[in-house]
């Protein structure tokens, strides 16, 4: 089969390579055609890569199996890269502000890169494991990954406010294009807001399945722990807004350091600790 | 309120556990410690803190307790903590909030309206006649939101439309849900136990195992575990594991219900979870005494197998499928009083043993799998309150950030001997949105006011 999901997914980690390199070009650079060009790449690798995750979910049928591509680490990574860029790309609608592109696209390439090129990742289509067949699979994994596609885009924006607070001075250069700091604060803390309702309600999916699978709906595993440390650090950046001094430097760190702890939550929980969640384990 | 706040409310120890400041550095804390328990294994014995981590770090562990950090004295403490800050600063918002919503809208003069960010006015020499004040005021009526009018403090009318001032109620929901969530946990943690079971193939049981305390725990009615099933896909992968269960009440046969993960049997506010199994071998002997009386016995690993006529107990030790190409079963033996033995039996070979002076022989005919099924078994009266907590949390915190409270005015009148008319609005959130209500009453007023654009 050439025109299977897998060549798709190949297809976009080359497509979403190609639009990064373009955002970052066209910040660089300047050059305002360029900035077209790249969100045209970006909705087209978006566009290839619904067809694949649509194809790769019918492919599933075909094998006997029938589920959602939602079920292990290589699709996990398909679907944050795909939700990065969607959100990405709603954000630069609503802001027409390309430069932004240059931080947050990089997100969704490296993880279609590391999907399709690491030696580690599974892509093969794999049946469910009895744990793993519950209605509550789809609802937790996408809310989980709505909110973990936010935070990387408000994290993009905490580097940008970092680099232009740093060098407030330069009107002009790279940082000059960027947009100002308050837009950026405000940007930063819009799509914290976003991200937290999101991971909120991916965490209570995950409970409402932990208490239909196992009978508890909380048990202090590793996995929901890291996303009940990534909701505190997030729960900190709302209400630093309402202490004094707490300004958009703190926040920006703060959308950073909350981005590692969801890195964390998503992968060093597999890779260093362990736990229930098998999910996404290979 | 005046009263209120400067007696109990502005002590320093008031202050301290009313302030976001506490809130944020609690929120960091409980961030950075709940690390621990995913660091360091939960729930292992003690022996195994101190064979992994060394007599030094082992006395932190203990006296912390960090092989249970989050049900430890300082974890709780913190979350204790957490719990008073919400309730004392809610409190003491309480007042602010109150005064905000029962504050007069329509006591606001002229000069004020003009000096609101979203205004806009037109004034005419002529005077407006009844036909057309009407329909201006049914043209901004139709924007929407809680209508009121009065006359206004410095003459002419003032119209309000307000809209989403309950959303300040928002925050209060959002962190009153996470005690709703606290005490649902607390509720399940009181009333409600966790145990587990393990249950053989055609066994009926009536109790279950406390998972902390180890104690029994009657269930009021019995189960019965009629089958276990593992389905296995192409690939050797497990595709299901699947218990046929059925509930008796005085040995009749109540309720059925075929369990797989993912889909418990729920009764009488008891949750049985498919959660493992086991398959333990079970073997058939044939043993014969001295007065060549012959019996068969069923012996299995987990319960003993009685011989009556001889006292004697049996039970198995260890099976091997293969030994020399057969297969081959140690039992354990013991009598009535207490003295036990065990010895190795192979297929197809009989042996002879001797128990409390006599002399018997044995010998394996059958050798077959049989499952036990493990339920977790749940009882936890608390989870609704949780998931009522939960609905809450998200319905509050979309009241918060997305439900705006909008107040539009209009005020006509007579100022300096000319007609006024005055549009103006506020509002906390979705200034957009707010900016096309101004438009659309605009260009409505635009063309009853005569004025052409
Ligand atoms: C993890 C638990 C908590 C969550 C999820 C939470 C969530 C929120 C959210 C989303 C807001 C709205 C922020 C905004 O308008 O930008 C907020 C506001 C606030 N929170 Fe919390 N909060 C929590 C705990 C606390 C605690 C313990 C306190 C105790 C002091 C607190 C005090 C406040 C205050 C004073 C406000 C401002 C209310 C206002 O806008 O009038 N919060 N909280």
């Amino acid at each position: 089969m050439t025109f299977s999901s897998s060549y798709l997914f190949g297809l976009t980690t080359f497509i979403y390579m190609g639009a990064a390199a373009l955002y970052l070009i066209r910040w660089i650079f300047r050059v305002r055609k360029v900035g077209l060009l790249a969100t045209f790449v970006t909705i087209s690798g978006l566009v290839i890569q619904t067809v694949g995750i649509g194809l790769r979910w019918i492919e599933s049928y075909q094998l006997g199996y029938g589920h959602a591509p939602l079920s292990n680490l290589y699709e996990s990574l398909v679907f944050f890269s795909w939700i990065t860029v969607l959100v990405y790309l709603i954000i630069e609608w609503q802001t027409r502000q390309r430069v932004i592109g240059a931080f947050t696209t990089p997100f969704a390439s490296l993880s279609m890169a590391y999907a399709s090129f690491s030696p580690n990742i599974e892509d093969k289509i794999q049946p469910l494991i009895p744990a793993l067949k519950s209605n509550w699979l789809i609802a937790h994994v996408v809310t989980c990954f709505l909110g973990y596609a936010s935070f990387a885009v408000a994290c993009g924006l905490g580097i940008m406010y970092l680099f232009k607070n740093r060098y407030s001075g330069a009107s002009g250069g790279l940082i000059g294009v960027m947009p100002d700091c308050k837009i950026l604060d405000e940007l930063i803390h819009q799509t914290i807001i976003f991200g937290f309702l999101w991971l909120s309600l991916g965490i209570i999916t995950g409970a409402i399945w932990a208490n239909d699978a196992w009978g508890t709906y909380w048990s202090w595993d590793p996995k929901e722990t890291w996303s009940l440390i990534t909701w505190f650090v997030y729960a900190t950046a709302l209400h630093a807004r309402f202490v004094r001094g707490w300004t958009g430097r703190r926040i920006a760190y703060l959308s950073i350091i909350g981005f590692v702890s969801v890195l964390f939550t998503y992968f060093g929980v597999n890779f260093l600790l362990s736990g229930l969640h098998s999910y996404g384990s290979q | 309120m005046k009263i209120l706040s400067s007696t109990y409310q502005d002590t320093s120890i008031w202050r301290f556990f009313s302030s976001v400041r506490l809130a944020v550095f609690l929120l960091i804390t409980l961030a950075i410690t709940s690390i621990i328990g995913t660091v360091i294994p939960q729930g292992e014995t003690l022996q195994f803190y101190l064979e992994t981590f060394g007599p030094n770090f082992f006395r932190i562990i203990k006296a912390l307790h960090l092989y249970d950090t989050y049900h430890s004295w300082w974890y709780l403490t913190l979350l204790g903590l957490f719990s008073i800050n919400l309730i004392i600063c809610t409190l003491r918002r309480l007042p602010f909030t109150l005064k905000l919503c029962r504050r007069d809208s329509l006591s606001l003069d002229s000069e004020r309206l003009l000096k609101m960010p979203f205004k806009k006015d037109w004034e005419t020499k002529k005077q407006l006649d009844n036909d057309s004040t009407q329909s201006i005021i049914s043209a901004f009526k139709k924007v929407g939101g809680k209508f009121r009018e009065r006359d206004g403090v410095d003459g002419g009318r003032l119209f309000l439309a307000e809209r989403g001032k309950w959303s300040y109620w928002g925050v209060y929901a959002l962190h009153g849900s996470i005690l709703i969530i606290f005490i649902g946990a607390l509720v399940g943690l009181f009333l409600g136990f966790k145990g587990s079971v393990m249950l053989p193939e055609g066994e009926t049981i009536d109790y279950i195992v406390n998972r902390q305390t180890g104690k029994r725990i009657s269930l009021g009615f019995s189960v019965r575990c009629n089958r276990f099933n593992i389905a296995f896909y192409d690939n050797g992968a497990p595709k299901e594991y699947r218990s046929d269960l059925t509930v008796l009440n005085d040995d009749k046969e109540v309720f059925h219900k075929s369990i797989v993960v993912n889909d418990p049997m729920k009764y009488k506010g008891i949750t049985f979870y498919q959660a493992s199994y086991r398959a333990i071998p079970e073997v058939t002997v044939q043993v014969s005494n001295s007065d060549n009386m012959q019996r068969s016995l069923t012996i299995s690993a987990f319960q003993k197998t009685i011989w009556p006529e001889e006292q004697l107990s049996f039970s198995l030790i260890q099976y091997q499928p293969n030994v020399h190409g057969r297969p081959a079963a140690q039992i354990w033996i013991a009598d009535n009083e207490g003295r036990a033995g065990n010895f190795w039996l192979l297929e197809g070979r009989e042996r002879e043993f001797k128990q409390s002076g006599n002399l018997y022989k044995m010998s394996l005919s059958t050798a077959k799998q049989r499952y036990l099924t493990g339920l977790q078994v749940k009882k936890d009266p608390g989870v609704w309150i949780v998931w009522l907590g939960c609905t809450v949390l998200i319905a509050g915190f979309s009241v918060v950030f997305w439900v705006p409270h909008r107040r539009l005015w209009l005020w006509i009148g007579r100022r300096k001997g000319r007609t006024f008319v005055i549009l103006s609005g506020q509002t906390n959130k979705n200034k957009l949105q707010l900016e096309k209500d101004i438009k659309k009453i605009e260009e409505a007023l635009n063309s009853n006011l005569g004025v052409g654009q």
